[in-house]
């Protein structure tokens, strides 16, 4: 876990430095000179930040539903706090992709919303997860709180407003494949991707072992 | 307010980084609170 910790803390400062100190450059020379896309300019550095939030989204959802599983196989109270926990990561992560991808969106697109097909399907992921906590809370008894997980996915199925999506204009298949993305980019791109991933690890973990001190503490009550 | 972030959009990034990082704080600072209350609670027993 020291390595998790550390690693985040050190790869997300470093994407931050990079991520906004790099200088762009409409003709890049060398690797520290990212490439000026025009109509993105400066907004293209977003992709560090507000990608990576959607990515630990999905990660930290995909885990809860796991654990989610595996707890009504097991019925090990355990696999149900990884699993809520991690779907409270999950919202939290959710809720800055939508916010940041708004705040986004209200530059490049003109409108904070728009109901593009990935914010319409990032508002019905809130609304589910909303439902699933507010379920949660409603239920006191610990084993009839059953977890309820969802399996999603967010294609890129449908036209949009997101590059790289289905008959997108401007772009041919997903965006980190089109090629609009330079190779040193896409190396802080990963590296944030990696540092967000491990970031969610360690609130995870800390998450956990928070619960799990509430389901002792509460069984030695009894 | 618009017209300026229009025109420094390096200050949109800024924001976005602001909004991630508020909303972790706000996380850990939640999750603080949790454990000092746990921890309340375990040494009254």
């Amino acid at each position: 876990m020291t390595y998790v910790k550390y690693g985040s803390i050190i790869l997300i400062t470093l994407v931050i430095v990079a991520g906004i100190g790099i200088p762009m450059s409409l003709e890049p020379a060398g690797f520290f000179e990212f490439p000026l896309i025009p109509g993105l300019e400066d907004k293209a550095r977003n992709i560090f930040f507000h990608v990576p939030t959607a990515w630990t989204s999905v990660l930290a959802f995909l885990v809860g539903t796991f654990f989610g599983i595996r707890y009504l196989r097991t019925k090990n109270i355990e696999d149900d706090y990884k699993s809520v926990s991690a779907a409270g990561l999950g919202l939290l992560f959710c809720i800055l992709a939508t916010v940041t991808g708004a705040l986004w969106a209200k530059f490049n697109w003109g409108t904070f919303w728009n109901w593009d097909p990935r914010q319409t399907s990032i508002f019905i992921l809130l609304l589910i997860y909303g439902a699933y906590f507010a379920l949660r809370s409603a239920i006191e008894s610990d084993e009839k709180r059953a977890s309820l997980s969802a399996v999603f996915v967010m294609p890129r199925m449908t036209a949009g407003l997101h590059p790289g999506a289905r008959d997108d204009p401007s772009g041919k298949g997903p965006l980190m494949q089109s090629g609009m993305i330079a190779g040193n980019m896409r190396v802080f791109f990963y590296l944030s991707l990696l540092g967000f991933t491990l970031l969610f690890i360690w609130l995870l973990n800390l998450r956990i072992r928070a619960a799990r001190l509430e389901h002792e503490h509460s069984r030695q009550q009894h | 307010m618009e017209e300026f972030l229009a025109e420094h959009q390096l200050y949109i990034v800024l924001g976005i980084v602001l909004l991630i990082w508020g909303g972790i704080v706000l996380y850990l600072l939640r999750l603080d609170k949790k454990l000092a209350e746990l921890e309340k609670l375990i040494k009254k027993g």
